[in-house]
């Protein structure tokens, strides 16, 4: 029939939360570039292919099954991606963000099965309950948006806007209204609102970014000898808070995945058992894969037994991780050296397992590596979908910032980051900006 | 003549007649739009009457003498790149020109002029009296002859009856209108010309939908009672801009100079003491005016903390002394109006030549227009100007324009032309008023247009020459001189893409004094010109850089393009994406009401505005993307329960 809309969409596709497996699904009009990029090849159609899920910079974010539809022999009748990973919610996402970066737009609520019904790969029977699954989708979409809108999102969604509008209103004028005399020649306001406008964004960002952490929890890689008391401190750092949930078996033999929780906020550690210096060459690969867990950690930790203290062994593989993860030492059997002075003591924190000394100490210290901010007395929970959009806005900022001195380029990525707001805040149009202006403005020569 | 007996209704009486000819387009209206709709429709070839109540007011300014500015220039250029009189006619009768945000970028740069108000109108007049197929009748129009649904012609005041396949009504202000002065007011179409009450009655009966808007005038001054020696001066640019792609500054009549005083807080003091008698203020005036266009009483009531607003006062033509003061466009009694100008630095003597006054008129909302300007009601009925809700002339020319070519060529069994937003200023006017409907006097500005940055002045000619050319109404002339600077664009791009500057062959002082630093390796002489700060003749002057193109505007076409090309790509893509809703088409007869899952919201707004494309219903106020979605779907469930039906059938 009428000439469809295929342009890429891609959402995780598998329910929130911490399944074994997790699937980001791409579809529409020739996303075999995608398909290339992430995978390094295309691959063949309807056949399960294991490999490597790669980043822009050809690193491995997961490993995993890629399946390839062509069109249109697929759910959607159009060519169609399935990505399937581990189920950790970050790297569901980091793989999400892999397809949004490389052009596909976040799907709407239902437009997987919308597009699947419009290309006659669902029943007539079925057509009532499309409609009634993107009003339900739509419905459930509306309650949860409002839910997250209320309150501190909400206001600081709202203050941000408010300044962008001044801002924009303040260009537009200048630009539609040359022979009026709104002075303009001071451009101090307009600095100033946009570096407002900048801050009050990065804010929103930061603190968002708390929910999600609340919501999807910190990767920790622990590195330490197998004789250190992991599996105690593990237990230990749990406490009644529980959380031991599972060992699932990870990407591979040698890292092993636990999830834990502190002050709610879920920890996913990988126990790295087999690390150290060695010149066995099937050691080594193992020691490779770890390497590469470790690599995508949110922070190492390196536990040591306190007795013994950090040998050169030690240091060498610590330095030996990139200097971007935040990392901490972390001193076990504390207990066993109680008489040992301060200026003896190496830095990082000394803790027992067994007594729990210092363990309280040891959690503060951890949360704050990870970047949990507990005064923040109310983490947004934004949704993904609001994350990507305050990421948007804020490019589009930070562009507008580089073309002051060009009003039309300045008002044109103000207007896009405006746009982008438009996905949390609703449309607002030229007509609410000409409005906006007429109030504020006396234009009218 | 048999013919015409058997179609004449019983009814007819002795001062009845059918006119013998039938026309292919009836344009009604001789003003800004009528005048472009009609010069149009007889360019494409097709046989067109332009009827007017007055042949000595056709291309008239009814308002302030002046032609362009911020979008509106945008507007003319557009209608100029069509082959329209408006840019060419401001060319013979300007008497000021000027560049508005020439210090800005060339996206939001417009040309204005002022324009003598005889020169101008003439300069109409003449390109209508001596355009071949057209035909000039004076005489009022009263109704519309319609059959079944589609337009037949028009009857006039003397029962003159017109047949035509095709009508493009642009009544302006007339429609209805009803003139204020103070307390006191009077049916008019203008100060001094009589309204079109019986056809404002008739089109009330077609049950189109009708509303009411206002807008106003200043009073005018005799200029010898100017003292000038008070004023500030603004000159026109030099060297003199030109508007028309086909005009040069040797057309341009003598130049003149604007004069700029402002009120005071005396004069607000008047104003205020005059409210209580000011029709606006006191509830008698119920159209709703423009925001952007405030009479003087509305800016100090709203703006109560100014204590002074900008006077232009702008000469009305080279032969008269009447001055337009632009800014102090009031509809307060006569006694207050003179006060108050003569409370004004400079105006002290003013002696007022003729008082300003409000008018209301009808318009119809255009939610009811197709985007072709085509009536969604009557097949062949076409609305272009003030009668849609907008306020301008430029904009009532471009609608004008548009009306006009597509009477023709519904006229020509061809498919309507409908420019897209990210085409013209033309598209966006009349997408915003469809789709938008209309709550004050739609005026265009840039910020409405969200691929400003292509909608340019200056490639007015390169978005839309070749289109009207396709379309018939562009002549040889225009065709060859746009073909030939295209030409030369193209050319000179790929000299510059092709035309290599290496770090070890330029002169470090070259390359500090036009690059403002040195290249660390080869660069095309494209790639520098997109950086910023440099320009093009600087360019040229580096060594092995070549010969500059001759055409001063040829080599502007080249830097634009440049500097614009990343933001240009990107809104391309966002273009391309958004493509496909613009061909998706929603059937006429579709009953909103029907379509499962949607707000009753949405129901309400889609039934009011009856889209024609998912790209119009997206951007109804109130429509979001599920709703959307929802239309998706229920059209596709109809569709299969038709393709169900033929094969049960």
């Amino acid at each position: 029939m009428q000439q469809q809309n295929a342009d890429p969409i891609a959402a995780i596709a598998t329910a929130q939360g911490r399944g074994g497996v997790g699937v980001v699904r791409v579809s529409g009009k020739e996303i075999s570039a995608i398909a290339v990029a992430v995978l390094g090849k295309l691959p063949v159609p309807r056949h399960a292919t294991y490999g490597d899920f790669l980043d822009e910079k050809g690193e491995v974010i997961d490993q995993g099954i890629a399946l390839y539809f062509s069109a249109p022999h697929s759910y959607t009748g159009e060519d169609v991606l399935e990505l399937q990973g581990h189920g950790g919610t970050a790297i569901l996402q980091l793989l999400l963000q892999r397809c949004l970066g490389l052009g596909a737009r976040l799907a709407e609520p239902g437009e997987f099965t919308r597009r699947a019904f419009l290309n006659d790969k669902i029943d007539l029977a079925q057509a009532e309950s499309v409609a009634d699954l993107i009003a339900a989708t739509t419905t459930e979409a509306a309650r949860s948006a409002v839910r997250s809108l209320q309150g501190d999102f909400s206001a600081a969604v709202n203050v941000l806007v408010d300044v962008l509008l001044r801002l924009r209103m303040l260009t537009e004028a200048m630009l539609d209204f040359p022979e009026e005399d709104i002075d303009v020649s001071d451009t101090t306001l307009r600095d100033k609102l946009l570096h407002d406008a900048q801050t009050k964004l990065q804010q929103i960002i930061a603190t968002a970014k708390q929910g999600s952490l609340l919501r999807e929890g910190a990767h920790i890689a622990l590195v330490g000898r197998p004789n250190v008391g992991k599996s105690s401190l593990l237990n230990r750092l749990s406490g009644e808070e529980v959380a031991l949930v599972s060992d699932v078996p990870g990407t591979t033999r040698d890292v092993i995945r636990q999830a834990i929780q502190i002050h709610g906020v879920p920890l996913h550690i990988m126990d790295t058992a087999g690390l150290r210096s060695s010149r066995d060459a099937v050691e080594n690969m193992g020691m490779a894969r770890t390497h590469q867990a470790v690599l995508k950690a949110d922070l190492i930790l390196l536990l040591l037994d306190a007795d013994m203290g950090c040998s050169e062994e030690d240091w060498k593989i610590f330095s030996s991780f990139p200097a971007d993860i935040p990392h901490l030492k972390v001193f076990n059997k504390a207990d066993l050296i109680k008489d040992m002075p301060d200026a003896q003591r190496e830095e990082g924190i000394y803790i027992s397992a067994k007594t729990g000394e210092g363990i309280e100490q040891f959690r503060d210290q951890l949360l704050k590596l990870i970047g949990w901010n507990n005064q923040e007395s109310s983490a947004f929970i934004a949704r993904e979908r609001h994350l990507i959009a305050l990421n948007l806005a804020q490019t589009h900022l930070d562009h507008a910032s580089l073309q002051v001195n060009m009003p039309e380029l300045f008002a044109e990525e103000l207007r896009l980051a405006q746009q982008s707001l438009n996905s949390i805040t609703g449309r607002f149009t030229a007509d609410d900006l000409l409005g906006e202006i007429f109030s504020r403005f006396c234009i009218g020569k | 003549m048999f013919g015409l007996l058997y179609d004449a209704p019983p009814f007819l009486f002795s001062g009845d007649m059918n006119f013998p000819d039938v026309f292919d387009v009836i344009v009604v209206g001789g003003g800004h739009a009528g005048t472009e709709a009609a010069l149009v429709s007889a360019r494409s070839g097709c046989k067109t009457l332009l009827m007017s109540h007055n042949i000595e007011t056709l291309g008239q300014m009814s308002c302030n003498p002046s032609i362009g500015g911020i979008g509106k220039g945008h507007l003319v250029k557009e209608v100029d790149a069509l082959g329209g009189a408006m840019a060419m006619a401001t060319d013979e009768g300007g008497i000021q020109f000027r560049i508005l945000n020439s210090s800005k970028g060339f996206a939001v740069r417009a040309t204005r002029a002022q324009a003598d108000r005889m020169l101008y109108k003439q300069a109409i007049r003449s390109r209508l009296e001596n355009q071949p197929d057209l035909w000039l009748f004076q005489q009022a129009v009263d109704d519309l002859l319609v059959e079944q649904d589609k337009v037949t012609g028009v009857v006039t005041q003397l029962g003159l009856r017109f047949k035509a396949k095709t009508v493009v009504l642009t009544a302006g202000t007339f429609l209805g209108g009803l003139v204020h002065v103070g307390q006191a007011n009077y049916q008019a179409g203008r100060a001094g010309d009589p309204p079109s009450i019986s056809l404002a009655h008739r089109l009330r009966e077609l049950q189109l939908p009708v509303g009411r808007l206002k807008t106003g005038t200043p009073p005018r001054i005799d200029g010898r009672t100017i003292n000038y020696a008070l004023l500030r001066e603004q000159a026109g640019d030099v060297p003199v801009p030109v508007f028309s792609f086909m005009g040069n500054a040797a057309q341009h009549p003598r130049q003149m100079p604007c004069w700029i005083t402002d009120t005071n807080e005396r004069t607000h003091d008047i104003i205020r003491g005059g409210l209580d008698r000011s029709p606006m203020f006191t509830g008698v005036i119920e159209g709703i005016g423009p925001r952007y266009c405030p009479s003087i009483e509305d800016k100090i009531t709203r703006f109560a903390d100014k204590n002074s607003h900008q006077i232009f006062l702008e000469p009305e033509g080279l032969t008269t002394h009447e001055v337009y003061p632009n800014g102090i466009s009031t509809s307060l009694p006569f006694d207050v109006q003179l006060e108050l100008v003569r409370s004004i630095k400079g105006l002290e003597n003013a002696h007022i030549l003729r008082p300003g006054y409000a008018i209301e008129y009808d318009f119809f909302n255009p939610s009811g227009l197709k985007n072709s300007l085509e009536t969604k009601a009557i097949r062949g009925l076409f609305f272009a100007g003030q009668i849609n809700g907008t306020t301008g002339y430029e904009e009532a020319a471009a609608q004008g324009l548009l009306a006009g070519l597509n009477a023709s060529l519904q006229v020509r069994e061809m498919e309507a032309w409908c420019p897209r937003r990210d085409e013209a200023y033309l598209g966006v006017l009349v997408d915003d008023l469809i789709t938008q409907g209309v709550t004050e006097p739609y005026r265009m500005f840039t910020s409405r247009a969200e691929y400003r940055l292509q909608l340019r002045e200056d490639n007015a000619d390169l978005r839309l020459t070749e289109t009207g050319r396709k379309l018939g109404v562009v002549d040889d002339a225009r065709w060859r001189a746009f073909e030939k600077k295209r030409e030369a664009i193209v050319l000179e791009e790929q000299r510059m893409r092709s035309t290599w500057v290496n770090p070890h062959h330029l002169p470090l002082e070259d390359a500090l004094r036009v690059l403002g630093k040195n290249i660390e390796r080869e660069y095309s002489l494209y790639e520098l010109l997109r950086r910023p700060n440099v320009n093009y003749a600087g360019l040229l002057t580096l060594p092995g850089a070549g010969v500059a193109v001759e055409d001063e505007k040829v080599a502007e076409q080249v830097e634009i393009q440049a500097k614009y090309q990343g933001y240009i790509e990107r809104q391309d893509e966002e273009i391309a994406r958004n493509s496909h809703n613009e061909v998706m088409r929603l059937p006429d007869n579709l009953d909103y009401s029907q379509v499962r899952g949607l707000s009753i919201e949405a129901k309400q707004k889609l039934n009011q505005f009856k889209p024609e494309t998912i790209g119009q219903a997206a951007r109804i106020a109130g429509i979001t993307p599920a709703a959307i979605s929802l239309l998706l779907v229920h059209l596709k469930r109809g569709f299969r329960d038709a393709k169900a039906g033929e094969i049960s059938a």
